[in-house]
């Protein structure tokens, strides 16, 4: 029995948890996925946004700018790589110039901090490798890059520390409920008994919905494909590029990542099935054709991989914010996309005042005096100077052991990740980034899957890639052979 | 201060084993070979198939006995090895080696001249950007081979290899005798990337189908792999409309190219060639960092071990010679190519010793042809006749220290295979 289950742990679930765990309650995280992230907080920009590109009055306006204030705080407090890099919309053409001026607005009345219009050579003495095109640009400063692995592994893991119970590879089937009132949430690991029910289901949040007999609104999932570069790129750019928003989404972008990759997209079709994370040569040349329209030499030769992300559109364009009147205790935090990352600390913040204004009789909202704020990522050698690095050697050997080497990822890193529930080796990579290098795990996936086995006490065998039945071997060579596998 | 050495050499594969008894036989006092891994060999430890040495040994070796050779020569030779030690950083101020090891810890090293023999790796999925799902069962070639040699675990069952580099064709034939099946070898170039005799004994003797001009243009599958959809592409590797073709399959292995190691080399400021994407090098395997030098596939990936053991033993023996001030900065010569040639190494000719450039076309020759070197004087410093020249297989072209002594003045070489 819980006072609260989330639905999705995706960075909107993680915030709101780890928000609900500064209160005396008993919170369970469910998620069908074998890793965080998963879904949409995995596969996107990794952009904090400025907040000028949201209509007044919307629901991404009112969490946009307040998310991006919360974020340049929670940096500090959760351990997560934040590069405050500010970004740009390129406007190439007099049409675009004037849609910088409409933003310029925006972002003034959404009260985005120190948004300002410069030209095209202001911009390029900054950006030497962009478009000599590009007339005029919207700067805004307090826009950033997020490492998002870090930020929903951050989120998630100080719920965790606080109280709030996380269950992956748990699927939602059904919403219980009893005269009117949200009883639990039926899952594949049985029944999640709570009077308070939460959906932050990502893509799935409409179906969700639909179980609580809400059909208010309807997600339509949006697939956006991405390059993603070596490391060696990063000096190309060193902030966010937009291209100038047209109807179908804010356009093709290029970015340096946190990590200091290279990165562009995403495309933006729409598509029936919520989980096709496939790219397409479609998409993939529509990226391509975006890039080079804001960087003329982006280093494509370069790409390390792509992926897609599929994101929760709603038809409003909004996200949907609400506490059903019946089945009493279902609230949707549905349809949350760009500036979905953004925005989730200051939704999560609503949510918790939302909570207790409308269920003040369904759970006990008493303050957790134990509640510990800050939370340590695991450590990252890349990044240590060399006395850190000596002293963790010292204090476990098992850091003075390379197991990744594009990224420099050391065994004690991938020890401590399993110690927190990584599982798969996609978890590792989650968690540690090894595997996220240039190589893209051709050196490090085997020792991972080795150390797991290990760790674990499960035949390597039976490691998967990312759950299910991602399996990366399927039996030993000469048992193999014997059982005749053609 | 940290220890005394003469000469530090990363990487104990077949390079810089060699390199190891290189710089002893040449009288380095203290020679050090850091390894990464927990055994010495590098690649050649899960190479268990025969076809190595027949040039220096005149047999035919297994990898493991054909590195047991070298490593037994080092061990006499007394060079010493640090395993499971990874070198992380080199500053190039003043090229002290960062290494790190569970007993030793993190260590500072400021070796008199380094060796550089990292190996190369291989390109990734994501180098050739193919559309599709990411499920598991997509391996470069080389990993699977570490899973099936090493772990003695199967990738899968039923494979489909794209490229056809050498350690591709290897593991086709190895998954046919380990009970798997191989769909099909698929070769976006209009000729095979790895040599001849790897397509006969290994594809040709098994019936496995090779596909020139045939590309993967999509992955199908959420968890495990289930098939790949393929197709003929043209001349410009663009794939052609109607002739694609699903091919189920649990299993993709890559062997679409080596890339040379280099980033500590890049770290030391060492100067990296555009084309073959290792450091610049004279023939004495010396780098622009005078200091520093490098042998085997770091510099340009090689077909034969052969030629890397003999690079390291020249790289070895000069950074010996650096170390005890017998040699400076030497860039010398510049070695320019030719038309039909996509890339060389060394890029620098000194004339202190006899030399050999190793080359490769850009397109095949199928006629009876000529590898020539000439300098801008007109001399002629070499010339051979070949019966082809194909990219999968490496030429090799032969200086002799006396030619270029004998021709003080000359200010470049050129390299070329042309028809006759």
């Amino acid at each position: 029995m819980y006072d609260i289950v989330i639905i999705g742990s995706g960075i909107t679930g993680s915030s709101i948890a780890r928000q609900l765990s500064k209160y005396k309650l008993r919170i369970a995280v469910i998620d069908k996925a074998s890793e965080l992230p998963a879904g949409a907080s995995r596969a996107n920009s990794s952009m904090i946004h400025g907040g000028f590109d949201d209509k007044p009055g919307t629901m991404k306006a009112k969490f946009c700018v307040p998310g991006n204030k919360l974020w340049h705080r929670l940096k500090d407090t959760l351990d997560v790589h934040l590069d405050e890099c500010g970004s740009y919309v390129c406007a190439f053409n007099d049409d675009e110039v004037r849609h910088l001026e409409v933003l310029l607005q925006q972002g003034k009345a959404n009260g985005s901090p120190g948004v300002e219009i410069i030209s095209g050579d202001k911009m390029r003495e900054k950006e030497p490798n962009v478009s000599p095109g590009i007339v005029a640009a919207l700067w805004s400063p307090e826009a950033g890059i997020i490492n998002n692995f870090e930020a929903v592994n951050a989120m998630i893991e100080s719920a965790q520390i606080n109280g709030a119970e996380l269950h992956l590879e748990t699927v939602a089937t059904g919403l219980i409920t009893e005269g009117g009132n949200v009883r639990g949430v039926s899952t594949s690991k049985g029944d999640f008994l709570a009077p308070i029910v939460i959906n932050a289901g990502g893509v799935h949040s409409g179906e969700i919905a639909s179980w609580a007999g809400d059909t208010s609104f309807r997600i339509i999932p949006t697939k956006g494909e991405y390059f993603l570069l070596d490391r060696s790129t990063g000096g190309t750019i060193t902030s966010f590029l937009f291209s100038c928003p047209s109807k179908a989404g804010k356009g093709v972008t290029v970015l340096r990542t946190a990590e200091g990759n290279l990165m562009a997209g995403p495309t933006a079709t729409e598509q029936l099935d919520p989980e096709d994370r496939s790219t397409t040569p479609e998409g993939l040349a529509e990226v391509l054709k975006g890039a080079r329209r804001l960087v003329p030499n982006f280093p494509v030769n370069m790409n390390i991989t792509t992926f897609a992300g599929v994101r929760a559109n709603t038809e409003s364009g909004d996200f949907e914010i609400s506490a059903l009147k019946t089945p009493r205790g279902f609230v949707n935090v549905a349809g949350i996309k760009s500036p979905g990352f953004t925005s989730a600390p200051a939704i999560a913040e609503y949510i918790a005042e939302l909570l207790q204004e409308e269920f003040a009789d369904l759970a006990t909202f008493a303050p957790n005096e134990k509640f510990i704020p800050e939370h340590r990522n695991i450590p990252r050698f890349l990044y240590m100077d060399m006395a850190g690095r000596k002293a963790l050697a010292e204090n476990d050997p098992a850091y003075a052991q390379i197991v990744c080497r594009c990224e420099t990822v050391t065994e004690g890193q991938v020890l401590e990740a399993i110690r927190r529930g990584a599982r798969t080796v996609s978890a590792v990579k989650m968690m540690t980034r090894a595997g996220t290098g240039r190589c893209q795990g051709g050196f490090c996936c085997p020792r991972v899957a080795e150390i797991l086995s290990r760790e674990l006490g499960i035949p390597l065998d039976q490691i998967t890639r990312h759950g299910g039945e991602s399996r990366l071997l399927v039996g030993k060579t000469k048992e193999f052979l014997l059982k005749g596998a053609v | 201060m940290s220890e005394r050495i003469d000469v530090l050499i990363i990487g104990a594969g077949p390079a810089g084993v060699a390199a190891g008894i290189g710089a002893r036989r040449e009288g380095a006092e203290r020679v050090v070979v850091l390894e990464r891994d927990w055994d010495l060999g590098g690649i050649l430890q899960q190479c268990i198939h025969p076809g190595f040495g027949l040039r220096t040994f005149k047999e035919e070796l297994t990898g493991p006995e054909y590195m047991h050779r070298f490593i037994q020569q080092a061990h006499e030779a007394g060079v010493e090895f640090r395993t499971n030690t990874m070198v992380f950083q080199i500053d190039r101020e003043n090229n002290t080696v960062w290494t790190m090891n569970k007993e030793r810890g993190i260590e500072a090293l400021n070796p008199s001249a380094i060796v550089l023999t990292m190996g190369c790796r291989e390109r990734p999925l994501g180098a050739i950007r193919i559309p599709g799902t990411r499920p598991a069962g997509i391996y470069t070639a080389g990993t699977a081979q570490r899973f099936v040699n090493m772990e003695g675990y199967m990738p899968g069952k039923r494979a489909v290899i794209l490229g056809s580099g050498d350690i591709g064709l290897i593991m086709a034939r190895r998954m046919i005798w380990e009970g798997a099946s191989v769909e099909g070898v698929y070769e976006v170039m209009s000729w095979p990337g790895g040599l001849r005799r790897n397509i006969a004994q290994c594809l040709d003797d098994y019936g496995i189908p090779f596909h020139l001009k045939t590309t993967v243009t999509r992955i199908h599958g959420q968890d495990r792999l289930e098939g790949v959809t393929v197709a003929q592409v043209d001349d410009y590797m663009t794939p052609i409309a109607g002739t694609e073709r699903y091919v189920e399959c649990d299993t993709l292995l890559l062997a679409i190219g080596l890339i040379p190691e280099n980033e500590l080399s890049r770290m030391a400021g060492v100067d990296i060639h555009p084309v073959t994407g290792g450091p610049v090098v004279n023939d004495l395997l010396q780098t622009s960092n005078p200091a520093i030098f490098a042998a085997g596939n770091v510099v340009i990936v090689y077909d034969l071990v052969d030629n890397v053991s003999d690079e390291g033993l020249i790289a070895g023996a000069n950074a010996a010679k650096f170390a005890a001030g017998k040699i400076t900065s030497a860039m010398r010569i510049p070695v320019k190519g030719g038309e039909n040639v996509r890339l060389y190494s060394p890029q620098f000719v000194t004339g202190e010793a006899d030399s050999t450039i190793f080359m490769r076309v850009t397109h095949p020759v199928e006629t009876a042809c000529r590898v020539f070197a000439v300098t801008d004087d007109g001399t002629e410093l070499y010339s051979q006749r070949l019966r082809y020249a194909r990219p999968g297989e490496m030429n090799e072209v032969r200086i002799k220290a006396d030619k270029v002594k004998a021709s003080p003045n000359i200010s470049n070489i050129t390299i070329d295979i042309q028809p006759v």
